[in-house]
């Protein structure tokens, strides 16, 4: 038991990203439950007027109320419901609303683990730029309304190097709506050259835009989820699409649902059709690749092809054309990287290089982690990046480090005690959880 | 077996009379009631029934080797405990699975993990005696320390980490300088309970040398500003540098064994190619002399290990009787010789030591002292003195014989050369231009060996052409030439007679 260095104390570990919130006992290897992190709830004081005020801007314009329900899970935004609104917690990594939190990690662990949270100690994770006054509001909810013994948060760029096997790493996290650059040197964070853009959705934003727009290769595509089709016909492909439409659905869908349908329908596109080509742009590369299939909820289907790599290629290069026609474009990878390098301590850079990890489900992307280790390897001699085949083992990579580090013997002095939390405050936080 | 009814179970439902053989569900009822012997498989068993032959005493059980014995083999008990870690401050209880026989009381394992370094502290007295710096306050230093301190001396973290308010900008090497400076202070001003060289050893691992560690890192930051362009001229460069090294190599060691194979060991060059203790190697490698040292060896040793004659015992006697017998003895050889067999040498006949020219030019030879009128196979006595004689006629013969193929050569030599320049006479005179192009250039840089074929091939076909040119002795001598094998034939022949 000592010589391995675990020792478990049945603790919980919950990891919350922008797209999925990941709970599970501390020592597996892999999360037990994972649950989408947006959540629908339907404003109490059902109107037409109402709903039709916040048409406009999306999203959490409208905060769901303390009574409000919230549908949450699986069964949660994905299932259709007259009026309901979606909202997500989480904005560029961070959490920016508290008041579903305590809701999802119910949820999490009390409806899909069915464990009881004041019976362990809890490890949670947060994004290496968290402000100060969110890790001590998540140590309030887990010790006053959870209830827990124990509280740690870690951060999930260290986390990725832990799970990689690492203390020092250079960790490359691409998320649902971030992508960071974080090194870690020892198992901290060099905070100065951490960088992260939210160039996850540029790319989405990207893919929609080619979707929507016609072009000579497809009409204009229609996004409707399965959720507003009562029934179609199959077609031959780039035929136009016979489908009958839900109209009484239609009329009461929310825009925040429509929007999270269609984004829904363009990550899909991307993970079946989208990638990046290994060896940089090249136009005859494209063409020569294989065109893909592929089918629409409505039933349209067609092939794509080279405009199915311009998609990923949003990941390392920006066209001239549109870092004009937009100065806040988010950086690409090569820049987040290079950014993240030239801050660190030139010591350092030969080690981080060796030591890179990709990590987080958007590195997933068809052809990413080779595209990336042929841009590394050109510019610097001795690169080697850790990417764990396994698909869960790299979407869930923080959740699996912060199984592994709850799970230490070495750790159980850094937890954070009830005790503790009463005497100092939340003052413990920022000195424990360095 | 549950499926299929067998033949007795259908018979029985059809009460018809049981077969003479009995089927398999008979059978195993049988079986079962007769015990079934071991070391006889269940299928064999009731094949052949109750009627086992004794064969199955035979049969004995295989002997498996024994399982082993892992960890006592009973059942453990775990048992869920609660624990406090004895690195935490507050009563923290944790539980976790143990084993039950484990002491409930004992310290938790990990909490031996949990050390710190050695903290370094000053007084405020401390301060303003040693530690005064006019680039850094008291508060400024003490917040280093507690960074330091913090996070383990782990400077890099140290260095992300500091945000002193109201403070300059410090680069590592800044903080690394301040604190190692201050901790040398406090170590050599502090009184030492250990021996001054662990104080000094200790002071010596709190060393740093700023300066240094700027300009290794201004170094190190230009190594990686190199564009693409540098970094490939570089590789270029590199590339040619270990091109010119091997070329340079390899030109040294072919003009070393040109040398070598010209001037031989006065090349003063070591690893010569040839093995100089080679009875037959090259002649033309050897001088003369070295070769009638070759040809007649010192006398070996009549004397035996067993009996060493102590040759000052000789009686008068023993002389006389040795000079009637023609029978020399030589010394024992010298204690410290290796008493090894190769080392022994056994009494022997002088005739046995009779020496004959070398095969190479026994012929040439044989023919020179047969020219004298002396015949070679016949030594009636091979005494002391004929032998000497006998080796002093060979060797000179040989010697001459050598003399003889030299001045042939430098003879052929130099007719080739006349040769070739009354033909490049008679050319330059023709086509000038060519003297200084190819014409002239390629006849002197012809290789030494390619240059010493060609006049050995050119003697040959000149002795040839006019062998009436040369004089009598070496017109026979070379006449020879033809018949050199089975003449040596006939040479190792009387050998063995002999």
């Amino acid at each position: 038991m000592v010589q391995y260095g675990g020792d478990e104390v049945s603790a919980l570990v919950i990891d919350i990203g922008a797209s999925t919130l990941r709970a599970g006992y501390a020592g597996d290897d892999a999360p037990k439950a994972i649950i989408p992190t947006t959540y629908g709830f339907i404003p109490q004081s059902t109107g037409a007027d109402v709903t039709m005020a916040d048409a406009g801007p999306e999203g959490e314009t409208e905060p769901p109320k303390a009574e409000s329900t919230l549908y949450i899970g699986q069964h949660g935004p994905s299932v259709w419901r007259a009026d309901m609104q979606i909202g997500n917690p989480v904005v560029d990594g961070m959490i920016n609303d508290f008041k579903p939190i305590p809701s999802l990690i119910t949820h999490a662990l009390r409806d899909v683990m069915r464990c009881n949270p004041e019976e362990h100690p809890v490890l949670l994770t947060e994004p290496a730029w968290n402000s100060v006054a969110n890790r001590e509001r998540m140590a309030e909810i887990m010790f006053e309304e959870f209830n827990v013994p124990a509280f740690y948060i870690a951060n999930t760029g260290v986390l990725n190097a832990f799970a990689a096997g690492k203390g020092s790493a250079l960790v490359i996290d691409i998320g649902n709506s971030t992508a960071s650059v974080t090194p870690v040197v020892d198992g901290f964070v060099l905070r100065k050259g951490l960088v992260y853009s939210a160039l996850p959705q540029l790319v989405q934003a990207h893919a929609k835009h080619t979707l929507v727009m016609p072009s000579h290769n497809h009409p204009q595509i229609q996004l409707l989820p399965h959720q507003l089709i009562s029934n179609k016909t199959p077609v031959e492909p780039g035929q136009a699409p016979r489908f009958t439409i839900r109209e009484d659905r239609l009329a009461r869908t929310s825009p925040s649902l429509m929007t999270y349908y269609e984004s829904r329908e363009v990550d899909e596109w991307g993970q079946s059709v989208a990638g990046v080509l290994d060896q940089g742009w090249n136009d005859q590369a494209a063409a020569a690749r294989h065109a893909r299939h592929y089918e629409f909820p409505t039933g349209f289907n067609t092939l794509f092809g080279p405009e199915r790599y311009q998609v990923g290629e949003l990941f390392f290069t920006h066209s001239r054309e549109l870092a004009a026609s937009n100065p806040h474009l988010p950086r690409t990878i090569p820049t987040l990287i290079s950014q993240a390098l030239a801050a660190c301590d030139p010591d350092m850079r030969q080690v981080l290089m060796g030591n890179v990890v990709l990590s987080g489900g958007g590195s997933l992307f068809a052809g990413l982690a080779e595209r990336l280790n042929n841009e590394l390897s050109r510019n610097f001699p001795h690169v080697k990046i850790h990417a764990p085949g396994n698909p869960v083992e790299r979407r869930y990579g923080g959740w699996l480090g912060g199984s592994i580090l709850a799970s230490l013997g070495t750790f159980h002095q850094l937890w954070i005690s009830k005790e503790e939390w009463n005497e100092h405050g939340k003052a413990i936080v920022g000195q424990r959880c360095k | 077996m549950a499926g299929g009814a067998s033949a007795a179970d259908v018979r029985s439902i059809l009460s018809l009379p049981a077969s003479s053989t009995p089927g398999p569900s008979q059978s195993k009822k049988s079986a079962t009631s007769t015990k079934k012997p071991e070391g006889i498989s269940r299928e064999l068993y009731s094949l052949i029934g109750a009627s086992a032959p004794t064969l199955a005493a035979q049969v004995a059980k295989p002997r498996l080797k024994q399982k082993p014995n892992l960890g006592g083999g009973g059942k453990v008990k775990w048992q869920w405990r609660n624990f406090k870690n004895g690195a935490r401050t507050d009563g923290l209880e944790l539980g976790h699975w143990v084993k039950a026989h484990t002491d409930p009381d004992a310290e938790y394992p990990f909490a031996k993990y949990n050390v710190k370094g050695t903290e370094y502290t000053y007084s405020q007295d401390d301060y303003t005696r040693l530690l005064e710096d006019p680039a850094w306050s008291k508060e400024e230093t003490d917040y280093l320390f507690s960074l330091v301190q913090e996070f383990d001396s782990r400077f890099y973290i140290v260095a992300d980490r500091y945000e002193y308010p109201g403070g300059t900008e410090r680069s590592m090497e800044d903080l690394k300088d301040r604190y190692y400076s201050v901790c040398r202070k406090l170590i050599r001003n502090r009184p030492w309970a250990g021996d001054e060289a662990s104080k000094s050893q200790l002071i010596s691992s709190f060393q740093f040398d700023k300066d240094r560690e700027v300009t290794r890192k201004k170094y190190l930051s230009s190594l990686e500003d190199r564009t693409p362009e540098q970094l490939a001229e570089e590789e270029a460069l590199y590339v040619e540098l270990k091109r010119l090294e091997q070329t340079e190599r390899r030109f040294k060691k072919e003009r070393d064994e040109l040398l070598r194979t010209l001037a031989g060991v006065d090349s003063g060059l070591p690893d010569l190619p040839f093995d100089e203790d080679g009875p037959l190697g090259d002649p033309k490698k050897r001088k003369n002399g070295r070769l009638a040292e070759l040809e007649s060896p010192a006398t070996p040793s009549s004397a035996t290990f067993a009996a060493p004659p102590p040759r000052r015992a000789q009686s008068a006697r023993s002389i006389a009787y040795d000079a009637l017998h023609l029978i020399s003895r030589t010394d024992p050889p010298p204690a410290s010789a290796s008493t090894t067999k190769a080392s022994h040498q056994a009494a022997t006949l002088r005739s046995f030591k009779i020496a004959y020219p070398k095969s190479a030019v026994a012929a040439k030879v044989t023919q020179v002292v047969a020219e004298l009128g002396v015949s070679l196979n016949r030594l009636v006595v091979p005494s002391r003195d004929t032998l000497a004689q006998h080796e002093a006629l060979l060797e000179a013969a040989s010697a001459l014989v050598e003399t003889k193929k030299v001045v042939d050569r430098v003879d052929q030599d130099i007719r080739v050369a006349r040769a070739r320049l009354g033909l490049r006479e008679s050319e330059g005179a023709e086509t000038p231009m060519e003297v200084d192009g190819e014409g002239g250039g390629s006849a002197p840089a012809v290789l030494p060996e390619e240059s010493r074929a060609q006049s050995v091939v050119s003697t040959r076909s000149a002795r040839s052409r006019k062998p009436t040119g040369a004089s009598r002795r070496s017109g026979s001598v070379s006449s020879v030439d033809a018949s050199v094998t089975s003449t040596t034939r006939a040479g190792t022949k009387r050998q063995k007679l002999s």
